[in-house]
């Protein structure tokens, strides 16, 4: 027996060896790529495109993988620019926004064609939307278009109120206590004709016609009741006013047909917003406005999505689809572009771990990846190399303060605990850009972003001694401090772990003080979280729905949410709203910087980083971007066979757009 | 024997149902929801997609639905995956399961045996070491070291192998995750080989049958082996059931649409009929394999009878 131990161990040594010699060679390799660089045999793009896809339906789901997926079978009114994701057009050719861009009109192209070769027209988007809007629907994305006019209404079930004598209805302004204090947006005044409404159109193009629904948009809102009797009679009961006017009256469900989309004709198509919304338009590339076949939907219900039933209007269409696996498309030679595709199809890969991602890439049977698929360890290894896409990226990294109870509810406690935390060193550790404000830096061109508080740990302990956790002499003190009422709850995904313990330990080293971690299911977490049942701290993380500020700094609109701290200010919440009736975009920006500094004096977040695009793509992929999303408009991407032509290195983002066939 | 399997047969559904309710509790008390995401929804919007998918219901009214849908082999529809039936699901994750779970089998039924039976007839040679050592090893390298360790060295240095995904049976992309898959079995079944055959080699009746002056081949193919095998098929039979149900391990690490993969995903998916739908169907596999294995105690061994 002794005898058979022994080989035992000398077999287990040797292979232990093999391995770390294994290893080390895939270290020290010195390779201006990583792995094979062999394009693949025919014109397809393997893509890998993250967590297998909820729905094809672009929109059910809220998620990332989804939207890259969208883009290739779908097409909306416009895209987002390969690489700065701002709106370019596409089914819309040219668009005019009115003078308080309260309203947009869109002129489709006249060749927009779905894969079954039906013509794509205004009717179809205005389908699409109150479909997207219905309250059958459920969509999760709904929350995107609340900005359109009575589309909260329908999608929240309310019911208008009407007198059946007259068949009038009941309006905002006939119940409100006093005249409103700001003008109402353009949408809600009468106006004399459409081209009052807004700013001079080139001479060649004939103003469109006003007609009764946009009449009806431009009249003053109506007032809009919850369907559900018992919050409806709240409503009553709270405005004595409304309580006399509604005697007699009945409630009338809001519809679809009420929402403010419009095809004014075949190729003309109006969106009429409840608000001035400057920022509506880059809404739009989101794959929930894509448009769909209402004939597909209407016939084949919830299947419509399988393949065989399946009616897309992008670049792409369906050939296959293996669940945890793969979507196969191909190109679409019904898509009004089709000339101008440059590949035959893409395979979208359905993965989400890492280091299987990384494996696929080295041994180049892959040729893309999406965000994040470089792990954090990998970076030494990976940054050197001209296939990595590295970026900054508008998404942000952060914990959230329980600002409601414990003693995170002292704002000193909360700016104390920001401060006492080197971000730079983080940052350096991470390979990424350190954060002290609310919404990502070096994203939003022409935004004069406020810093938040530096790295200050003689202020912190100042700060907290001024909070009371002090000894006799007035110093802070350490052993006073309740750190273990706080706790850091994150989820264990990824690299949390590492830098809750950087967090922890600069605490520890700058303050004193043992906050513990603890680590919870992402699930579990983001329900602890929105009803704030965690204890001080927890994790969060937000990425940009559209490229402006105000998809962070909506965060904190309402205390409930997404907000996750509880904190809330009447004030903020008003400067947000006097910001989005600004027309103009630098005065615009000029008040949601106010409105960020007022949140950051407040701190109810500790910023952590801008994260950072990490992903590869083979040098032979010409037109994919390391852009603020990664989101690619995929019929400008290609293979490039000719080695002299490959991207060494990113590829400039500062270059002109591509050039888009009519726009 | 009848009256055995009619008994066995019954006492599957009572085993079921326990089997089912325990997992939907525990499905009702993992806290989120399968629309639980990094963007909170509106209230307005959460109370249209519960209503949709009847969660605004009595938790009886649910749990009967459960039950009901059980009973018929309909699963409903997914919760996470719009349109996609967990029936529609599982027969397509099932084959890949099936052809991983199998060649794994075969391979580690093969192997196994072989190197077990040469072990036990070389007893203390180097072979018996050998062998022995190598299923010390198999047994304590878990498959998700073994399989990245495979993928390192065939795929990542010699670049001969794909490192992941699936490609249709057969295909090349099978290949190291059944080996990896099929590691510890083989370490198994030698094992277990080894000793049963060992046993058996010095019991009355080998000693009568070479007696009678058989060849070593025919005593150890004809008679050693029906009864050394016995360990191995207690074992191997609720093995395939496990092995071809899915592997939750190795479907992850190279990322194989298979049953495993689906069931790991459903459950952070909080997708309860997709979770339902799966671990009902393990169970009835695993039950009836066992069953299977008792049956076939009785054709193998003449000195078992029911």
């Amino acid at each position: 027996m002794k005898d058979s131990s022994s080989r035992f161990i000398a077999f287990a040594l040797l292979l232990t060896l093999t391995v770390v010699q294994l290893g080390c060679s895939a270290a020290a390799s010195n390779q201006p790529f990583f792995g094979k660089t062999d394009p693949p045999a025919n014109n397809v793009l393997r893509y890998i495109s993250g967590s297998e896809p909820e729905a094809l339906d672009p929109q059910v789901s809220d998620g990332q993988p989804e939207a890259r997926i969208a883009m290739a079978l779908y097409e909306g009114l416009v895209e987002y620019d390969p690489k700065t994701t701002a709106p370019i057009p596409a089914l819309a050719e040219r668009w005019e926004t009115n003078k308080d861009t309260s309203e947009f009109t869109f002129h489709l192209r006249r060749q927009g064609r779905f894969s079954n070769g039906e013509a794509i027209t205004a009717r179809d988007f205005v389908y699409t939307i109150r479909r997207g809007m219905s309250p059958e629907f459920a969509s999760r994305n709904a929350g995107l278009a609340y900005y359109i006019k009575y589309a909260q209404a329908y999608n929240e079930k309310d019911v208008f109120v009407q007198d059946p004598a007259t068949g009038k209805f009941i309006l905002e302004q006939d119940v409100a206590d006093a005249p409103a204090a700001i003008k109402p947006p353009l949408t809600s005044q009468p106006v004399a004709s459409v081209t009052d409404e807004y700013p001079p159109i080139p001479e060649d193009k004939t103003p469109d016609t006003d007609t009764e629904f946009h009449r009806f948009m431009h009249s003053p809102p109506r007032l809009v009741l919850s369907s559900d009797e018992k919050k409806r009679g709240k409503q009553i009961e709270a405005n004595p006013k409304l309580k006399a006017l509604i005697a007699g009256k009945k409630f009338v469900p809001v519809e679809g047909k009420d929402i403010g989309v419009e095809a004014v004709d075949d190729y003309t198509l109006r969106i009429c917003l409840g608000q001035p919304a400057p920022f509506f338009l880059s809404l739009l590339p989101h794959s929930f406005f894509r448009v769909l076949n209402q004939r597909a939907i209407e016939k084949f219900g919830a299947a419509w999505t399988n393949p065989a039933n399946i009616v897309t209007s992008g670049p792409f269409k369906v050939a296959a689809h293996r669940p945890y696996d793969r979507i196969a498309t191909v190109r679409d030679p019904m898509y009004w572009d089709a000339a101008s595709v440059k590949l035959d199809g893409i395979t979208f890969i359905a993965l989400d771990d890492n280091t299987t991602i990384m494996n696929l890439y080295k041994a180049g049977e892959i040729d893309g990846m999406l965000n994040h698929s470089v792990p954090a360890p990998w970076l030494d290894l990976i940054q050197p190399m001209k296939d990595f896409m590295d970026g900054p990226e508008a998404s942000i990294e952060f914990y959230i303060f329980n600002t409601t109870k414990g003693p995170t509810a002292d704002v000193r406690v909360r700016k104390a605990l920001n401060m006492a935390i080197d971000k730079q060193a983080l940052a350096n550790w991470r390979h990424i850009k350190p954060l002290t404000a609310l919404t990502p830096e070096g994203i939003f061109p022409g935004y004069p972003q406020p810093k938040g508080d530096a790295f200050d740990p003689t202020k912190a302990k100042q700060l907290l001694a001024e909070a009371g956790f002090k000894d006799k002499s007035g110093n802070y003190d350490p052993a006073k401090f309740p750190g273990d009422q706080i706790e850091l709850t994150f989820n264990p995904a990824g690299s949390n772990q590492p830098i809750a313990e950087f967090i922890q330990a600069q605490w520890k080293q700058n303050l004193g003080v043992t906050i513990t971690l603890k680590t919870m299911e992402f699930r579990t977490m983001m329900t602890t979280r929105s009803k704030l049942e965690y204890k001080g701290i927890v994790r969060g993380s937000w990425s940009a729905d559209y490229m402006d500020p105000f998809t962070f700094l909506g965060l904190y609109y309402t205390p409930t949410g997404n907000n996750g701290s509880g904190w809330w200010d009447q004030r903020y919440a008003d400067l947000l709203d006097e910001a989005n009736r600004q027309a103009d975009q630098a005065k615009r920006y000029e008040l949601l910087a106010q409105a960020e500094k007022m949140a950051l004096d407040a701190q109810p977040v500790i910023p952590l980083t801008t994260n950072a695009t990490r992903w590869m793509k083979k040098p032979y992929v010409k037109g994919l971007y390391p852009n603020a999303q990664t989101l690619h408009a995929w019929k400008f991407v290609y293979i490039e066979r000719d080695p002299a032509k490959w991207d060494y290195g990113v590829p400039d983002l500062k270059s002109e757009p591509p050039a888009v066939a009519g726009g | 024997m009848l009256r055995f399997i009619i008994r066995r047969v019954i006492i599957i559904v009572p085993m079921l149902f326990i089997i089912v309710s325990l997992t939907w509790v525990l499905i009702r008390l993992a806290p989120g929801n399968f629309y639980t995401g990094e963007k909170k929804l509106t209230p307005a919007v959460e109370a249209n997609l519960r209503e949709k998918y009847g969660l605004n219901k009595p938790w009886h009214v649910q749990y009967r639905k459960v039950l009901w849908n059980i009973a018929r082999f309909d699963f409903g529809n997914s919760l996470k995956y719009e349109g996609q039936s967990v029936n529609r699901i599982l027969l397509r994750a099932l084959p890949v399961s099936a052809a991983l779970g199998l060649s794994a089998y075969l391979i580690a039924l093969f192997v196994g045996i072989t190197t077990g039976t040469l072990a036990a007839l070389r007893q203390n040679s180097w072979i018996d070491y050998a062998s022995m050592a190598l299923a010390m090893v198999g047994i304590s390298i878990p498959n998700f070291v073994l399989g990245p360790l495979l993928v390192l060295i065939f795929s990542l240095t010699l670049f001969w192998l794909p490192p992941a995904l699936w490609n249709g049976f057969p295909s090349k992309n099978l290949i190291l995750p059944a080996l990896t898959l099929s590691a510890i079995y083989i370490a198994y079944i030698a094992r277990l080989t080894r000793s049963g055959m060992l046993e058996v080699m010095r019991s009355d009746y080998i000693r009568t049958a070479r007696a009678k002056g058989l060849s070593e081949g025919a005593v150890v193919t004809r008679h050693a082996l029906r009864g050394g095998l016995l360990p191995v098929l207690s074992f191997s039979g609720p093995a395939l059931a496990f092995l071809i149900t899915g592997t939750v391990v190795v479907e992850r690490v190279f990322a194989l649409p298979g049953l495993g993969n689906y069931f790991i995903n459903a459950c952070f998916n909080r997708d309860e009929p997709l979770i339902i739908g799966i671990v009902a169907f393990i169970a009835i596999s695993v039950l009836v394999f066992n069953l299977l294995v008792d049956i076939s105690y009785g054709l193998v061994d003449p000195r078992i009878r029911y």
